[in-house]
């Protein structure tokens, strides 16, 4: 895809499932931001390589520069000129730095308890499908490793006392992404994007942070429902979805759609062979009529019997 | 705190009026207070003036222990002890005290999210500066940070203290982050409240709201606080509307009363 550039960008990134184009909030993030600035990478996806454990993902790699973390990302892609933000005001660009703060510190925490620390969601959704995006034997060992990280960096930043404990903080970062999501639903209102008709590098972090929690199948989340209750941040992720990540959604969907539709063809094909063969059998059988008449009479002779 | 015991707490707060022997706590100011305490502690006195709320400032040399969430500062009003900025000022509204009531959705919105800027860039600078750079670490920090108790507490504390801050930094992604990028952090930050506040005198115009505090508390900190290099303070001194938007406040809240 990038071949007619002078330099091709590769990002490094989790791969997508869930109707999403990655399930990791991270890649998600610039994902985004590279659909809305026109910027050409080759996504290439770190499932079932060494690199689930070797690798910082999201990474961007240009010629001889390896770019990590998501804020690095974008600031190396606006210097490539791929600038999603650049119709923004000053006092915009200053909007877009608080709402991210607001993002970083109010709802990541609850995002990444949600995912990897919430034991119900961990063990039935979390685990199951990095351990199974992950060579083995990196899958007995990428997912605690992600759940530790998760867990430690959630009781640094929002642990209380220096002897913290999970169940001390749970209500509080709870309550707090909650009101989080409320505060961005005010601000999105009835309008597509942030700020005004195109998207910027504040919607790709929003819906980095909200599409994994509205699409995936959570077994119990008190944050996912009441993500599902704000309609305008839902059809916001949605919007997103179709406009900019439907070339490959789509497909993805006809994929499956003919597949199973084949599998159906084969199914009903064995099936009326069967049957066929069955009737074939029926009528080819010296049971089938020659002989009802026989039973007849067997049944009249032995009925009086 | 749990969520039944805020809710408790609210309800109590909203019985009783505000006393007048309303105490706030916070470390020796002359010689153990870091900056980052300095600047919390101010943002929750500027926040109280503004609201009119009588409170005593009261050093003690123990105060992060006495603090219900180990953090600077916290207030002893009637029979009830809250720390830091966000709980108390959902404390001062429960008794019927707040700055933000007059604006809408959206702007409480945009007031929340400039509030967590200046803790997510402004308070992460000050402890990166305070516990990760060695110089000040060792000239300033330690020393301050142990000054009342004899040896060797006060090195083991200050030490503790230093290994849990660069914990967090590792965990948040700026261990690995030098002394001028966490300047030109500061720099983007003061840039983005320059910007939002403009020509105004508060955040939201003719009003000061608890987003003005926080920001006053950390600003003023840092220019009148000194540290090894006055790199910090040369920052935000770029910036002319944040000078005078300091010197307002301190002028309309802090001087009229000392007088």
């Amino acid at each position: 895809v990038g071949s007619n550039m002078a330099a091709a960008m590769e990002l490094r990134c989790w791969g997508g499932d869930w109707g999403l184009p990655s399930v990791h909030t991270e890649s998600l993030v610039v994902l985004a931001y590279t659909k809305f600035s026109g910027a050409k990478v080759t996504v290439s996806p770190i499932d079932w390589t060494w690199k689930t454990i070797t690798a910082t993902v999201p990474e961007l790699l240009c010629g001889n520069s390896a770019v990590q973390e998501p804020a690095q990302i974008l600031n190396f892609l606006r210097k490539q000129r791929f600038n999603a933000d650049y119709d923004l005001t000053a006092r915009q660009g200053a909007d877009t730095m608080a709402y991210i703060a607001l993002l970083e510190e109010k709802l990541q925490p609850a995002v990444l308890h949600t995912f990897w620390v919430d034991a119900e969601n961990y063990a039935n959704l979390t685990r199951p499908w990095f351990a199974s995006r992950s060579p083995f034997p990196l899958n007995f060992l990428v997912p605690s490793r992600h759940a530790n990280t998760a867990l430690s960096r959630i009781l640094l930043t929002k642990g209380e006392a220096p002897l913290h404990r999970i169940t001390e903080v749970e209500g509080k970062i709870y309550s707090d992404a909650k009101e989080c999501l409320n505060l961005l639903s005010y601000r999105l209102g009835t309008a597509d994007y942030f700020f005004g008709n195109s998207p910027t590098s504040l919607d790709a972090f929003v819906f980095g942070f909200l599409a994994p929690l509205h699409k995936a199948g959570l077994p119990s989340s008190p944050l996912q429902s009441h993500l599902r209750q704000l309609d305008n941040l839902t059809r916001f992720c949605d919007n997103i979805l179709t406009v900019y990540f439907s070339t490959e959604s789509p497909c993805k969907i006809a994929e499956t759609m003919d597949a199973n539709l084949q599998k159906l063809t084969q199914l009903v094909n064995k099936e009326s062979n069967l049957i066929e063969k069955m009737d074939d059998n029926l009528r080819s059988s010296p049971q089938h009529k020659p002989h009802r008449p026989d039973p007849k009479p067997g049944a009249k002779s032995s009925s009086p019997a | 705190m749990s969520l039944a015991a805020e809710a408790f707490v609210s309800q109590m707060a909203a019985a009783e009026p505000w006393p007048e022997n309303a105490t706030l706590y916070q470390p020796l100011k002359e010689d153990q207070i870091l900056l980052s305490d300095c600047a919390s502690s101010l943002a929750v006195q500027a926040y109280l003036r503004m609201c009119g709320l009588p409170v005593q400032v009261v050093c003690r040399a123990n105060a992060e222990y006495m603090s219900p969430s180990g953090k600077i500062p916290f207030i002893h009003v009637g029979n009830q002890v809250v720390s830091e900025l966000g709980p108390i000022v959902q404390f001062t509204r429960a008794k019927g005290h707040s700055l933000s009531d007059g604006l809408d959705d959206v702007q409480r919105a945009e007031m929340k999210a400039y509030m967590e800027l200046v803790n997510n860039m402004l308070l992460t600078a000050e402890l990166y500066i305070q516990w990760c750079d060695d110089a000040t670490a060792a000239e300033i920090s330690r020393p301050r940070y142990g000054s009342p108790y004899s040896w060797p507490l006060g090195s083991i504390l200050a030490y503790q203290k230093k290994w849990e801050v660069r914990r967090k930094m590792n965990a948040i992604g700026w261990g690995g982050k030098s002394l001028e990028q966490v300047y030109e952090d500061v720099s983007q930050c003061c840039q983005a409240l320059s910007q939002r506040l403009g020509t105004q005198p508060y955040f939201f115009n003719k009003q000061p709201t608890e987003l003005d505090a926080l920001v006053f508390g950390h600003l003023f900190t840092i220019l009148t606080t000194r540290l090894t290099s006055s790199e910090l303070a040369e920052r935000i001194k770029s910036f002319s509307n944040l000078l005078s938007f300091c010197r307002r406040i301190e002028q309309t809240y802090f001087e009229d009363r000392s007088s």
